[in-house]
């Protein structure tokens, strides 16, 4: 009985813009160019995120980016889903991606004043090719540590990734990203950050 | 422990020792006197659509599963093995006919009846020595609904749910009978903060004096008109038996205009004309006041706002509404459970920008929830501390010395709703929260009765002689 339900963003009602490429095949091997062209890309993004550059972030995004957290539930085996109808954390395009980062450069978001210590761990990384050749899905798993103040108990969200990247010269943007947050109950006071 | 009466004298004055937002016996009393008697909020009869569909939600540290049993009423037990206490529900919702305790295998059907009890004759002797017939998980022990809003209440004899939520019916309304049909409620996001529950129930009470400053971020990107200081003075507060909350002024027009000044669609409108009051439209078309933050005592709070949810060049808004319950963990730690509410009848592409909208605004990433947040995480830290033990926070605004109010209430021609309302900014609303609040607190519990299965304690009366028909 399977206990894992990838995520469909089928279920989103703000996923009609977004691609819907799949990933073809076994993983590529760690030696595959595309492979380790992905996994820098995913490592150098982690920097940016931490330093909260969101700026630079938000230029790595594709213009028809979906990104995805759906709320998870404790459901029991052999439910047949593991999120809330409906509903999500974050379930975003580039427009409401690029509000999140014009907020944080206002003088008043006081929720990130005095800023958080971020430090995002992405490991666990495999690529996929998919049917086209400029696209490939990447996966992982990211565990973000978030310190706030000097004495205020950290927060740890952990999620696991699937991401859709999509060739942009010699690069990538990210043109899809679903997270499955491991936690139904978030030990965070928000999520104003990115995962 | 110690004697509170001081405590509730100085609230009652609008005087709020601070330390009552983290101190460990201010929460104690709280759970016995307070969440044990007062209605709770569980859920929404839209959750669990289906015959079987159930979700679990609790009050305080009790899990209760509300169910939508095989004739298709709505049930809420006590999700607790009858026999060595274990949970018989352990997921957060699902679609069922019976639950089966894992431990020894009991087993009950979605209205609580046990349906399975293994080795009954072998292990008891039968009826003869556990009735099993009409036996239930325990029902909660009051449960009525509003608008399809489930409720709770741990006090068996406790007023009706209608009683209880009084004049502010005519308020739940705006946000949850927008047509005949009434809503969808989608959620909750769930996330735990290190911040006292009662700071979110004021805050969404009547804290319109917050907006402009907390909230300055969210204008400055674009994604608000409204909350700018001159804008929300002219709104007006209000308090009526069970809640209170904000408005804001909306501009001068028809009821028709007003409405679709927030963003409502015309046919969204007609329903509203048909399923609210004269009285009720009155509050808009008439008195130009549009609903906004509100809370129900004591622990469950409404937002509708009205943000630009796309990248357009023009002004256009759309409103959502959500729900949110402050789930007291400890004294310094609040569970938030926050929902996303539509109109059943709403135009789906409706339905989806409103959902768009309620998550940037607010719920676990929302960009107005965020900043409030951090807020109440810092007054909670402070609160617990010495020095919080000897101020008191002055919550006495729109009050002089004297006592006398610093505006005039409004009169009925000036605004439709009941209750009392002022325009302007004031903490009426959160006087009238945390007088409640004292009044349940100060009050002695009476000691609940004992509920002993298949009856052996001597002098109590066993619970064998419960019928099917006390869970109608």
């Amino acid at each position: 009985m399977t206990t894992h339900y990838p995520i469909d963003a089928r279920r989103s009602q703000l996923a009609g813009h977004a691609s819907t490429t799949e990933k073809v095949g076994e993983s590529l091997p760690f030696d595959d160019p595309r492979h380790l062209s992905a996994h820098r890309w995913i490592v150098e993004e982690t920097y940016l995120l931490d330093e909260q550059r969101y700026q630079d972030w938000l230029a790595t995004l594709a213009d028809d980016i979906h990104y995805y957290m759906p709320v998870k539930v404790t459901t029991a085996l052999g439910a047949g889903y593991d999120t809330a109808p409906g509903m999500a954390h974050f379930d975003e395009n580039k427009y409401s991606l690029s509000r999140r980062v014009a907020r944080f450069e206002t003088e008043h978001a006081w929720t990130e004043d005095p800023p958080s210590r971020l430090r995002h761990f992405v490991t666990n990384v495999r690529t996929f090719a998919t049917d086209n050749d400029d696209e490939i899905v990447v996966e992982s798993a990211t565990l973000l540590f978030r310190s706030r103040g000097d004495i205020n108990e950290p927060a740890i969200v952990s999620a696991g990734r699937r991401d859709l990247l999509r060739r942009n010269g010699d690069g990538w943007l990210l043109a899809r990203r679903h997270l499955a947050v491991d936690e139904s109950v978030l030990r965070t006071q928000n999520l104003a950050i990115f995962l | 422990m110690a004697d509170q009466t001081a405590v509730f004298e100085a609230v009652r004055e609008g005087m709020i020792p601070a330390h009552v937002y983290n101190d460990r016996e201010i929460f104690e009393l709280e759970r016995d006197r307070l969440f044990n008697r007062s209605w709770m909020f569980l859920a929404h009869e839209s959750e669990i659509p289906d015959v079987g569909d159930y979700v679990v939600r609790h009050v305080l540290e009790d899990s209760f599963i509300v169910t939508r049993d095989n004739k298709g009423e709505v049930r809420v037990m006590f999700n607790m093995c009858l026999h060595r206490g274990m949970q018989v529900c352990r997921a957060e919702m699902g679609n069922a006919s019976n639950f089966r305790c894992p431990y020894h295998g009991w087993s009950y059907r979605n209205d609580g009846r046990i349906l399975g009890l293994p080795f009954h004759q072998e292990a008891y002797g039968g009826e003869e020595g556990f009735k099993k017939k009409g036996q239930t998980l325990l029902p909660a022990p009051s449960m009525d609904t509003y608008n399809g809003l489930i409720f709770i209440s741990l006090d068996p004899d406790a007023e009706p749910l209608e009683d209880f939520l009084g004049d502010f019916k005519f308020y739940l309304d705006y946000y949850t009978k927008q047509s005949a049909d009434g809503v969808e409620v989608r959620g909750p996001q769930r996330w735990r903060v290190k911040a006292n529950w009662k700071i979110g129930a004021e805050n969404f009470a009547g804290d319109m004096y917050h907006t402009p400053q907390t909230h300055t971020s969210v204008v400055e990107i674009g994604l608000f008109r409204e909350p700018k200081a001159e804008k929300r003075k002219d709104g007006n507060t209000y308090w009526a038996t069970s809640g209170g909350g904000t408005t804001y002024k909306l501009p001068p027009g028809t009821l028709e205009e007003r409405l679709a000044y927030v963003g409502y669609p015309a046919e969204m409108i007609e329903r509203m004309k048909e399923s609210w009051s004269q009285d009720q439209l009155d509050v808009i078309g008439r008195d130009g006041f549009m609903i906004s933050a509100a809370s129900i005592f004591p622990n469950i709070s409404l937002v509708h706002n009205w943000p630009k949810v796309e990248d357009t060049d023009s002004d256009e808004v759309l409103p959502f509404i959500s729900l949110r319950q402050w789930q007291p963990i400890s004294e310094n730690e609040t569970e938030v459970l926050s929902w996303f509410i539509v109109d059943k009848n709403a135009p789906e592409e409706f339905k989806a920008l409103s959902y768009k909208a309620y998550l940037m605004c607010f719920g676990s990433t929302g960009m107005f929830e965020q900043d409030d947040v951090e807020n109440w995480v810092s007054l909670t830290n402070t609160a617990a501390g010495s020095m919080a033990r000897r101020l008191h926070l002055n919550s006495r605004m729109g009050m002089k010395m004297d006592g006398s109010e610093v505006v005039p209430a409004l009169t009925k021609e000036q605004f439709a709703g009941p209750g009392k309302a002022y325009v302007g900014y004031g903490e009426y609303s959160q006087r009238n929260l945390l007088s409640k609040w004292a009044d349940y607190l100060e009050r002695e519990p009476e000691p609940a009765k004992g509920i002993s299965l298949g009856g052996a304690i001597r002098g109590e009366q066993g619970r064998t002689s419960c019928s099917e028909e006390q869970n109608r």
